[in-house]
């Protein structure tokens, strides 16, 4: 028999079931197959493919075998860690974690190796108005640094904080990155995506399933 | 004296929390990288539970799984699955290996606690 401990709450089981960005397309301009991806979402490839992403205080982690040239790319943010913010337990970090983890494990299932990842970060622009905690994206891009500082996985790039939103091109079969500093742009749809995004966050603080066999 | 729980995972920071959020309830702790790290130090210790990663380099979760349970000083010991993988299937597989229980990732500290308080009292 099953006993099923605790089931996050539907709210969370979405944002944890529904993170493999599904928006493939192919990308007249670069004459490549693409994906694009939403906050919360990661996408992984062995294939030659493009990854694309647009970044308000949201960050992205694009990680490749150097060798293989297996890549792929995340795009996330901190959950408010609230009170609990100087836990090094607080759901901010445990959520942080795992967004990097599932796009690793990802990559490793493809037949990248642990100890050829490198990675290029970008993200965490002071653009979010309206959130509970401030400098959300230097907070996130710390986040980033300090978890690829811990899993000893090298940063060859970075392009973090500063006060614009970035598009970000990421070819992980060529390990090439364009990202673009969307400085005139007032983009309302960013700004209204990562709110929905931090709302969709405060439900996970409850950690996943567990289920005992007996 | 304290129960000692073996800890593995690749993921050096999960280690950390996980060992952080054990040794502040009392558990003694050793972490473990991968399969084969586990199974070479479950070898020599005496360990009250495992809790594992299933995707690692080396030895995944499940292969550590099935071998342990052919010794017979881990017959019977709880062994836990702390993975991101919540598919039927693989829990099936995680069953039939011999896993006692299944968290999926993100874990919360309260109820992790909470599970292996209730398998090893």
């Amino acid at each position: 028999m099953n006993y099923l401990i605790g089931k996050g709450n539907n709210r969370m089981t979405e944002i944890l079931d529904d993170q493999i960005a599904s928006n493939l397309y192919f990308d007249k301009s670069f004459n490549h197959q693409a994906v694009k991806l939403l906050p919360g979402e990661y996408y992984a490839t062995d294939k030659d493919m493009l990854l694309v992403t647009v970044l308000g205080s949201c960050v992205a982690a694009c990680i490749r075998d150097c060798y293989s040239g297996i890549g792929g790319m995340n795009h996330f943010m901190l959950p408010d860690g609230g009170a609990d913010a100087g836990n090094p337990l607080n759901a901010s970090a445990r959520y942080g974690t795992y967004a990097m983890e599932i796009l690793i494990n990802q990559l490793l299932k493809l037949g990248a190796r642990r100890c050829n990842l490198e990675a290029k970060v970008f993200g965490g622009g002071n653009v979010l108005d309206g959130l509970t905690v401030a400098n959300v994206g230097q907070r996130n891009a710390d986040f980033v640094l300090k978890f690829l500082q811990t899993e000893k996985i090298k940063v060859v790039a970075q392009d973090l904080v500063d006060i614009f939103p970035r598009k970000v091109y990421f070819f992980p079969r060529n390990n090439k990155v364009m990202v673009k500093k969307l400085r005139n742009t007032r983009n309302i749809t960013i700004s209204e995506r990562e709110k929905d995004y931090s709302q969709r966050l405060r439900k996970v603080e409850n950690g996943g399933e567990i289920e005992l066999f007996s | 004296m304290a129960k000692t729980i073996l800890a593995v995972d690749d993921s050096a920071s999960i280690r950390q929390m996980v060992t952080f959020t054990l040794k502040g309830a009392g558990y003694e702790v050793i972490e473990a990288v991968d399969g084969q790290d586990a199974f070479d130090k479950a070898s020599h210790h005496q360990i009250n539970l495992i809790l594992t990663d299933i995707n690692m380099p080396r030895m995944d979760g499940l292969k550590l799984l099935e071998l342990l349970r052919k010794l017979a000083q881990y017959k019977n010991i709880p062994i836990l699955i702390l993975t991101t993988e919540s598919s039927d299937e693989i829990k099936a597989k995680g069953r039939a290996a011999g896993a006692t229980g299944w968290l999926v990732k993100p874990f919360d500290p309260k109820r992790l606690l909470e599970v292996i308080g209730k398998v090893i009292g």
